[in-house]
């Protein structure tokens, strides 16, 4: 049963987010709504201290950490947004209350967006916030990738382009309703029979979106780093895929599982009943602070 | 220690799976009574009979040395007690209630008992790696250890998914799947999803115009504020007029389309007309 919270909350992003990405494509004007919306979200809680330090040569930084002690688990996470903007307190809150729940600190990573910098720029700033963690000395088995949407298909070409250059892998990652496809399939699968059903995103927009992020280069969409569902998966840590039954993403986490299984890494995928995208983040509906804890117990699963 | 986080580690796992299994016990009791009760079952003979045991013997060592420690101690180990007794009383209340009854309002009430288990086993992991787990790694020896970690007990039963699958073997299937379902199920006849699917393109239409209404207002207030002088107030207004017609006519137009065409979409179906059904 969907909450009433989580059912408003599916209403109010039918009725703004959706539709203002079924209507002309306007960046500036999208991050300005977007900051604008961010106010409803509230403050980190005051037991996670919040240090804006950030130590990354292109990109913003914050590290989060819970004032009662922590673990040597690091979460690193990479905030999603279409590649081109970001919920940055909402992601905040996110990764504050994963912290919390794991006893772990938090690194979050504002990478750079498109399309002032498209790609590879986002990802070479997510990859150096992981050399850093390796360089500060923090055990690879201790870092756990996460990301929602767009942060989670960095998280999953994180992963690939590390192990491609010989860094050691982390210890798992957890990723909420990956976009891990950003081929021109945009018709086939769940993009077309939960097209209507999906209270946040809509595709219309999908191939501007891809444009902007690619630079027009749009020969790179099929690269395992853009679309990491087309990548080989082997070597790579346990993945933990969360995504709602109603999401156009829906697929792109099957995919990626079975791509890493028949890799034969540890992939599990939880379908969650009507859920919106992003889901997770909405820290006032009883199913977010679940999916929290599922997470959690998939943090000490995978970094005892 | 690394003993005692990996027993939390499979302790996680079989936690997700019961959170996961909770809410379907009223929907698909026949599947899930197995599997939870593998899993109480698990946590009975291995987490509570060898588990808490080992953290029993470590926390004596840590009351050893850290005496301010006792109060919050002796609170995690009556949680240990309270635990197993829930526990038990779970597996006796899910082996004895009717499936008819699972159904139900029993079945619902039961459920809430099983997820506040979880609750409550989440927190006090949590609390025993926050407070005691960090200080026991800095005030034990080695030799404090090796009385703790009885080397030649029983490992873990989920390290091994072979021998689970011995012991419990409905939990064992249930782990090796690669997909789970959370909550409810989907929307469910064909009926109901297509009525489903037309209010949402209603919400999409009503989205629609709202947008297209505050975008309107911003440009009349725009257009408004430029207006130097009679004429161009004329003109503005003529201008303001038509646009503001143009939208009540999609605000018109537009909702009527779609109850047009989905009554017609639904009559047609109900009527078993579409050759499709």
């Amino acid at each position: 049963m969907v909450s009433w919270q989580t059912r408003t909350a599916k209403l109010l992003g039918r009725l703004t987010i959706r539709q203002a990405l079924r209507r002309q494509l306007d960046i500036t004007e999208m991050r300005a709504r977007i900051a604008g919306m961010e106010r409803f979200f509230p403050d980190v809680p005051a037991d996670v201290q919040v240090d804006k330090a950030a130590g990354l040569s292109h990109c913003d930084g914050e590290w989060l950490t819970p004032t009662e002690g922590h673990s040597e688990r690091v979460i690193l996470h990479l905030p999603g947004g279409a590649f081109m903007t970001r919920f940055v307190r909402a992601e905040r809150l996110l990764l504050a209350r994963l912290c919390r729940a794991t006893h772990a600190r938090g690194r979050l990573v504002f990478y750079r967006l498109a399309p002032e910098n498209p790609f590879p720029a986002g990802l070479d700033d997510c990859l150096e916030a992981y050399r850093q963690l390796l360089d500060q000395g923090v055990q690879p088995k201790n870092i756990i990738l996460s990301g929602v949407s767009a942060g989670g298909c960095l998280a999953l070409a994180l992963m690939l382009s590390a192990r491609d250059q010989g860094l050691p892998l982390p210890a798992g990652a957890m990723l909420m309703s990956p976009a891990a496809d950003l081929t021109d399939e945009y018709d086939a699968g769940s993009r077309a029979t939960n097209a209507d059903r999906d209270a946040v995103l809509s595709l219309e927009h999908g191939e501007e979106i891809r444009q902007l992020y690619l630079d027009g280069r749009t020969e790179l969409a099929s690269h395992p780093y853009v679309s990491p569902v087309m990548g080989d998966f082997s070597g790579l840590p346990p993945l933990f895929f969360q995504v709602g039954s109603t999401e156009i993403l829906l697929d792109d986490s099957h995919r990626c599982a079975e791509r890493a299984r028949a890799a034969g890494v540890s992939a599990e995928v939880e379908v969650w009943d009507r859920m919106p995208h992003g889901w997770q983040a909405l820290s006032f509906a009883p199913e977010s602070g679940r999916a929290i804890a599922r997470l959690a117990d998939f943090v000490r699963e995978c970094c005892p | 220690m690394s003993a005692l986080r990996r027993d939390h580690a499979g302790l996680s796992r079989v936690l997700r799976v019961i959170d996961g299994l909770a809410d379907r016990l009223t929907e698909s009791p026949g599947t899930a009574r197995p599997v939870l009760l593998d899993a109480l079952r698990y946590l009975l003979e291995y987490h509570h009979a060898f588990h808490h045991p080992r953290e029993d013997r470590l926390f004596a060592r840590i009351r050893l040395r850290r005496p301010a420690l006792d109060e919050s101690l002796g609170r995690i180990s009556h949680e240990h007690e309270s635990g197993e007794r829930e526990i038990a009383a779970l597996v006796e209340a899910l082996t004895a209630i009717d499936g008819h009854d699972l159904s139900g309002k029993p079945g619902a009430n039961l459920a809430n008992r099983i997820n506040d288990y979880v609750r409550h086993a989440r927190t006090h992991m949590r609390d025993e790696e926050v407070v005691f787990y960090a200080r026991a790694e800095s005030a034990l020896s080695d030799a404090d250890w090796a009385d703790i970690i009885d080397q030649d007990g029983p490992q873990d039963p989920l390290a091994n998914l072979a021998a689970l699958a011995g012991a419990y073997p409905h939990l064992a299937e249930y782990l090796g799947l690669s997909t789970s379902h959370l909550g409810g199920s989907a929307i469910g006849a064909d009926g109901q999803d297509d009525v489903h699917r037309q209010l949402l393109a209603l919400t999409d239409v009503y989205g629609s115009l709202l947008h297209e209404g505050f975008d309107l207002t911003r440009t009349n207030l725009r257009r408004l504020l430029a207006v130097r002088g009679p004429i161009g107030l004329a003109r503005t207004a003529g201008d303001i007029s038509v646009d503001n017609l143009r939208f009540a006519g999609r605000c018109v137009s537009q909702p009527s389309r779609w109850a047009v065409n989905t009554g017609c979409a639904l009559l047609l179906r109900w009527a078993r007309l579409d050759p499709s059904r």
